[in-house]
């Protein structure tokens, strides 16, 4: 089978070089102590104890985990670049730890032909910093009404397909869909929403009620993942569930996936899902708008729960940078959606792994190990012969998310302001330092 | 004396299709000394169709019958009277043989029960088309050197199984005459159990090629499985790349049969349609000798030797 991994990070970055002295977490591997990790020619040569280079990286008291991987970005690339491009996206990535991302397809123009596909391939070979699967549309201008071109986009270099933005309206629609994406060889990233019940811009809990918002009910996107589970149930086509947001929601992937048999399904949520609730909606900021709507702090803790089960598979950002113009407007009247890349990791690790709620190996799983096996079928492990796609991470430090400190093009993060434990130090892409703050503190030494 | 009606080629034996390509060999080298005269025939067509009506048209003609068409407009069928009161009028005005083509499946089964005369099956719906099947063997038989020669012949059929009457005719017909058979679709032109028939699935017509295709059987694409509520091939390029039958796939002697109307550049490259591989023109010219047969043998002028 031909495998569609980006081909712009070459595997055989500087030399040799030896990370000492980190306590090494990867729950594929069971690797959990302090170890060193001798990398040579862009991949991992060896891990253990007291290992030789001709340069090392002094680790002690930094965690390194598998490079972490976001199945759900928007670069806004083509189109809107003035909000984000293959290249602060993929610094931002960096930023956070991402040695590999997804790229949705609602952009302008779409990408739902085969020559958009290898065009925007070429664009990632030239800029990105990090490993960029294509995420090609499902269907035509993602308006629901035509097939795309799934085999040649495939051909062309696209890795998966998605509805992401607007999700699929016709159940008919999306069962073909489903199936021509089977045959196509393409996983499919569904985004449930259900256009008739999704009216507001907020959740319709206690907080719209009260601030007088329209209200998008939950049922809005548990109709949508119900219909999206019966049919890939159905149709035997690989499904991924994104930006899983409700319990009911959360609870229907674990039904099918416990009880119903031929299902091949996935699903993720988001770090602003697992950590931030409807309440904030009270301000009335545009900041605050996002798709599916933050939630109130039940649906929050059962998300939590669901991917601390394992139900939910994986942590993805939907990481959606929006220009100022967008963001600073009355909650009604902003573009929803927020920057993810850079504080995915400290805002779980601080409020969920710090909060009592999830396991430290656990979050790593759910950022790396899943989602990389997701995107490499499996290859993704700390383990000798593997890519040497890390990330470096100091848990003691604490930093204030700003939007001046942001890499991304854009500033719209939930989180400024906010204080977090946590941070990446540096990101390795096949052996080679994409995002490096180990000069401060740390330094290479020959 | 009950007539024999062909409603559907489902459990057709060898022999029933033996007879009737001898009958219509004989019919086409010449001898056809008018052994329908004194019969009526009735085209009875609730769907449109051209070639199907003008060869059986001549079929009956030529072989001496009188012949009533309702297919017209302005008949009683464009008024909107029904199935089984069409059967019946025409039963009683002593029609022998009734040819009907109906949107519905199992309509030349329900009509049949409502006459005396021959129901000859000229398209049901998705269900059957059982002289398309037969005019096909007549025109592999020609191209092969006898219908003996078909026995381990590999066909693939390619296209809108889902929508298709003529494969559900060809499927059991071509494997009852000893053929290997393959299926070339995308899930989304095919049922859902896509193994009903138990034949393979193939990803692309270059894959039928590397199976051993000797024929290649494209069907043709409505133009509105690419639109509408149900979206099922996104668009002409891709359905020819994998789906099209183009001349590299008939380098190494495979041939190209469509039943017709082919969309040229779709379900059969442009270039490729009359090339000498083509099969396309003698499954047309099939049509009227078979169709004689059939009728000759449905009402019984033509003595069966196959047991009933």
């Amino acid at each position: 089978m031909t495998h569609h991994a980006p081909t712009n990070i070459p595997t055989n970055g500087p030399g040799e070089l030896v990370v000492r002295g980190a306590h090494v977490l990867d729950p594929s591997s069971g690797l959990d102590g302090v170890m060193d990790v001798r990398v040579l020619e862009g991949r991992i040569a060896e891990v253990g104890k007291d290992l030789k280079g001709t340069r090392t990286l002094e680790a002690d008291g930094l965690h390194l985990f598998p490079g972490f991987v976001d199945v759900h970005a928007h670069w806004r690339t083509p189109g809107r670049e003035d909000e984000e491009t293959i290249e602060t996206g993929s610094a931002a990535a960096a930023a956070g730890g991402f040695t590999s991302v997804v790229m949705m397809p609602n952009t302008d123009p779409v990408i739902d032909r085969p020559v958009v596909v290898s065009g925007l391939v070429r664009r990632i070979e030239r800029e990105s910093r990090v490993r960029a699967y294509v995420s090609a549309a499902l269907h035509e201008g993602l308006k629901g009404e035509r097939l795309t071109e799934m085999r040649l986009m495939r051909e062309a270099g696209a890795f998966c397909v998605s509805d992401d933005g607007l999700g699929t309206q016709s159940a008919g629609v999306l069962r073909n869909a489903m199936l021509y994406a089977k045959d196509a060889g393409m996983p499919v990233i569904l985004h449930c929403e259900d256009h008739t019940l999704a009216t507001g811009v907020v959740h319709d809990g206690v907080a719209a009620a009260l601030a007088g918002l329209p209200g998008s009910p939950g049922s809005a996107e548990d109709v949508a993942t119900a219909t999206a589970l019966v049919l890939a149930a159905e149709t035997g086509a690989k499904v991924h569930v994104t930006h899983v947001s409700t319990a009911l929601s959360a609870a229907l992937v674990g039904f099918f996936k416990g009880s119903v048999s031929g299902v091949d399904v996935t699903a993720d949520t988001t770090p602003h899902h697992l950590t931030l609730t409807d309440d904030l909606v009270r301000t009335l900021e545009g900041m605050y708008r996002v798709n599916p709507p933050l939630r109130p702090e039940a649906d929050k803790l059962s998300v939590g729960e669901a991917l601390r089960d394992g139900i939910l598979d994986f942590v993805a950002t939907d990481h959606a940078p929006h220009a100022s113009e967008e963001k600073d407007l009355p909650l009604e009247e902003a573009a929803p959606g927020f920057l993810g890349h850079e504080t995915a990791f400290s805002a779980l690790y601080t409020e969920m792994v710090l909060g009592g709620g999830l396991s430290l190996e656990r979050l790593v799983g759910a950022m790396a190990s899943a989602p990389g096996r997701w995107v490499d079928d499996g290859a993704r492990r700390l383990e000798s012969g593997a890519s040497a796609d890390l990330a470096l991470v100091d848990l003691s430090e604490e930093w204030t998310v700003r939007a001046e400190g942001l890499l991304s093009r854009s500033g719209n993060s939930p989180y400024i302001g906010r204080t977090l434990k946590g941070r990446i130090v540096a990101t390795m892409v096949g052996g080679e330092l994409v995002q490096d703050r180990t000069g401060a503190r740390f330094g290479l030494r020959a | 004396m009950r007539a024999k009606d062909l409603l559907t080629l489902e459990g057709a034996s060898r022999a029933d299709l033996r007879e009737v390509l001898d009958l219509a060999r004989d019919y086409a080298s010449g001898t056809l000394d008018r052994p329908l005269l004194g019969k009526t025939v009735c085209l009875s067509f609730f769907e449109a169709s051209t070639r199907t009506a003008v060869s059986f048209e001549l079929a009956a003609r030529r072989a001496g019958a009188d012949v009533i068409s309702l297919s017209e407009k302005g008949s009683s069928i464009q008024k909107g009277e029904g199935l089984v009161d069409t059967i019946v009028t025409l039963d009683s005005l002593g029609a022998d043989a009734i040819v009907l083509r109906h949107p519905a499946a199992g309509a030349a089964r329900i009509a049949a029960l409502h006459t005396d005369a021959a129901v000859i099956n000229a398209g049901d719906g998705r269900g059957q088309h059982p002289t398309q099947a037969l005019l096909d063997l007549h025109a592999l038989s020609g191209r092969f050197g006898g219908f003996e020669e078909l026995e381990g012949r590999k066909v693939a059929v390619v296209g809108d199984v889902l929508h298709s009457r003529v494969a559900r005719s060809i499927i059991p017909a071509f494997q009852a005459a000893g053929m290997q058979l393959a299926i070339v679709a995308p899930s989304t032109l095919l049922p859902l159990e896509a193994g009903a028939w138990g034949l393979p699935v193939l990803p692309s017509v270059d894959d039928a090629i590397d199976w051993g295709a000797d024929v290649l059987y494209a069907l043709r694409l409505q133009k509105e499985r690419m639109t509408g509520g149900s979206p099922r091939v996104p668009s002409v390029g891709e359905y020819a790349r994998y789906y099209g039958v183009a001349r590299r796939h008939l380098e190494d002697g495979a041939v190209v049969m469509h039943p017709g109307p082919v969309n040229r550049g779709v379900e059969v490259a442009g270039d490729v349609v009359l090339d000498p591989s083509s099969l396309i023109a003698d499954q047309v010219g099939s049509g009227v000798a078979v169709r004689s047969a059939v009728l000759a043998l449905a009402t019984g002028v033509a003595r069966s030797r196959v047991a009933a």
